[in-house]
């Protein structure tokens, strides 16, 4: 009975050891992980407020006048008949 | 040695290596201790975006990095100066004089990009590191630089909003930064059984301004076109609602980049539409008519006797071109601009009312704008009024204002007589809900007969003027010119002046009141030659934008 108990006991011991690792190592890579997502959340974050700036960016009036001016679609380009319609009623 | 006797000097020892390890890291080497382990760290809250009435953005942010070295950690200082500098250029000597060895932690440069983050990461240097940030990002660039204002550093280093909306409505925009305390191992990682606290930021307010970003592009495109072609020293366009007194487009030349505002002085931070005091000239005069209307001091039927200039004291007072019409109704005398007119009008209200009605219509206080930088509101005291004062102040001269202060009081002319509170912002949201902000009535200044009239007037005044503009066809446009001169050292210079227009469109029910000012054109020195013209080719764009068909 005293032996079986002892080896009860060195059991239990044995046990609660690898327990322990097994907790610790888990809560390393539990660490490792939030460290990651922690930091994917951050990526994430920049890279879409970089988008949301890229598309405000071509959406903007600076943007198109840019734009206009390299197509030379500019005021000596415009249309006159716009301005007199009989110009349009010839074409 | 029995066996129990060396398990126990065997954890004795082990007891001492372990005392000795905490006697090293608490007492000996305990600043380290406290920063390797527990680490706290402000998270930076969001800055609110401002948006245009379109939603639009108009000042919005983007990801930057502060880049920091642990000096104490540097091998070479020189080799390592040479590489940050080869990246980001900011002299070799400035660079040294930061990197203080004493000294865990410097702050080297802030507001990198992502590509500048990179190449220094690329340096593979070991001592350095990098914190998160935010900067602002101007989609339009500087085209509301003077509305907008711009974000720089308090004395601390913190990120403060400086005039216009920005400087207003810092507090919103800035939001409360977090904090997160978390134990962490050697590597940087969370340690789970420590200390893991975590006070999530609160991000900064967005803003939707009453602007239109439209309105304000062509304002601007219009106002440049204007300065250059009038040669003028510089110029405002004010476009806003009569009826809400919400601003459509405030744009003032010349302005600052609001990307690189620190190559700027402060003058060209202060937005003369709310901080610059100009002498109206003759587009004060329908305040005067308006008012003796109301007083019922003169009748739109009567007839004065233009027969020649007016002397008060050792004064004389003559119209702009020293010509005289002889029996002219009061609608002419806005027509005609006529100085010696409207200084009889004033004789028929009396100094009393005159004073009164100028308190009434707010030129005495503040218009309240939600901008930072506004002037404030200055009146001299009734006692220190002469009789020339009420004379010359009844065509806009020997009195200032802001441009702001006209709109205000211009538009209540036009509305019925309310004068409104004038405002940029129209909705603030936050993640508690959203705040709209509506129309301020003040107090009443006119009737809605007497605004009915004037109104007819100055339809009058641009139809029958001096002048002839190139007025789109089948629209009714009203306004009133302004020419003032400019006082210096005591004296009016003739040769420098203020050109103003003011004016609306359509009569009936106004949608746009716009102020046009030019200073010191060189074209001329009119504001029906010079400011006029530009109005009415602002107003012609307005009326196809806002889709307003003809009357």
């Amino acid at each position: 009975m005293k032996t079986l108990t002892k080896y009860l006991i060195l059991l239990i011991f044995l046990a609660l050891i690898a327990g322990n690792i097994f907790v610790f190592v888990y809560s390393l890579n539990l660490s490792d992980d939030i460290n990651h997502f922690e930091k994917g959340i951050e990526k994430l974050h920049q890279e879409n407020l970089n988008l949301e700036n890229k598309i405000y960016e071509v959406d903007s009036l600076q943007y198109a006048a840019s734009i206009a001016a390299q197509l030379d679609f500019i005021k000596k380009a415009e249309p006159s008949y716009l301005e007199n319609l009989k110009y349009a009623k010839n074409q | 040695m029995t066996k129990p006797r060396i398990l126990l000097l065997s954890f004795l020892i082990l007891y001492l290596l372990i005392i000795a390890k905490l006697f090293h890291l608490q007492i000996l080497n305990s600043a380290s201790t406290d920063t390797t382990y527990l680490k706290t760290n402000r998270i930076p809250p969001e800055r609110g975006k401002i948006y245009d009435r379109n939603s639009q953005p108009l000042a919005v942010n983007k990801p930057s990095f502060l880049l920091y070295a642990e000096p104490k950690k540097i091998p070479s200082v020189d080799e390592f100066v040479s590489k940050i500098d080869s990246v980001l250029q900011l002299g070799v000597a400035s660079l040294s004089a930061k990197i203080d060895k004493t000294k865990d932690w410097v702050a080297i440069k802030g507001g990198l990009d992502k590509e500048q983050k990179q190449k220094l990461l690329d340096l593979g240097l070991k001592a350095i590191g990098f914190e998160d940030g935010y900067q602002r990002y101007y989609p339009e660039s500087s085209l509301s630089a003077h509305l907008l204002g711009f974000v720089g550093k308090d004395f601390q280093g913190e990120d403060v909003g400086y005039f216009g909306v920005e400087g207003y409505y810092n507090r919103d925009l800035a939001g409360l930064p977090g904090i997160i305390k978390s134990d962490r191992d050697i590597l940087g990682r969370p340690i789970l059984i420590g200390t893991q606290q975590k006070l999530d930021p609160e991000n900064g307010r967005d803003l939707y301004l009453t602007i239109d970003k439209s309105v304000q592009e062509m304002a601007k495109r219009k106002l440049q076109a204007g300065i250059e072609s009038y040669q003028a020293k510089e110029g405002c366009v004010l476009i806003t609602n009569p009826e809400t007194l919400e601003i459509l487009a405030l744009t003032c030349l010349p302005d600052f980049d609001v990307d690189r505002y620190y190559l700027f002085s402060e003058e060209f931070f202060k937005n003369p539409a709310i901080s610059n005091l100009y002498e109206p000239g003759s587009t004060f005069k329908p305040f005067i008519m308006a008012s003796a209307l109301e007083e019922k001091r003169v009748h739109p039927d009567d007839f004065y006797d233009e027969t020649g200039p007016v002397r008060i004291g050792e004064y004389t007072i003559k119209t702009w071109n020293n010509k005289y019409e002889g029996k002219i109704s009061m609608t002419r005398i806005l027509e005609k601009s006529s100085n010696v007119g409207i200084v009889h009008v004033a004789n028929r209200l009396g100094g009393k009312n005159i004073y009164s009605y100028l308190r009434k219509f707010g030129f005495a206080d503040l218009s309240g704008i939600d901008l930072q930088g506004e002037a404030p509101g200055y009146l001299r005291d009734e006692s220190a009024w002469y009789p020339i004062d009420y004379a010359t102040v009844s065509f806009g001269q020997g009195i200032a204002l802001t441009p702001i202060k006209m709109m205000r009081a211009f538009a209540s002319l036009i509305n019925g007589g309310k004068l409104l509170k004038p405002y940029v912002v129209q909705r603030i949201n936050s993640l508690a809900g959203s705040k709209t902000i509506q129309p301020k009535i003040e107090r009443r200044t006119i009737s809605a007969k007497t605004s009915e009239i004037i109104k007819k007037m100055l339809l009058s005044a641009v139809e029958n003027g001096e002048v002839r503009w190139a007025k789109p066809k089948g629209y009714e446009i009203a306004g009133k010119t302004g020419t003032a001169q400019i006082p210096i050292q005591g004296h009016y210079d003739p040769t420098k002046t203020v050109a103003s227009f003011i004016g609306f469109a359509p009569v009936s029910r106004p949608k746009f009141l716009a102020l046009v000012i030019l200073r010191e054109p060189q074209s001329s020195p009119w504001g029906s030659e010079t400011a006029g013209p530009l109005f009415f080719d602002i107003a012609k764009e307005l009326l196809v934008y806002y889709n307003i068909a003809p009357e």
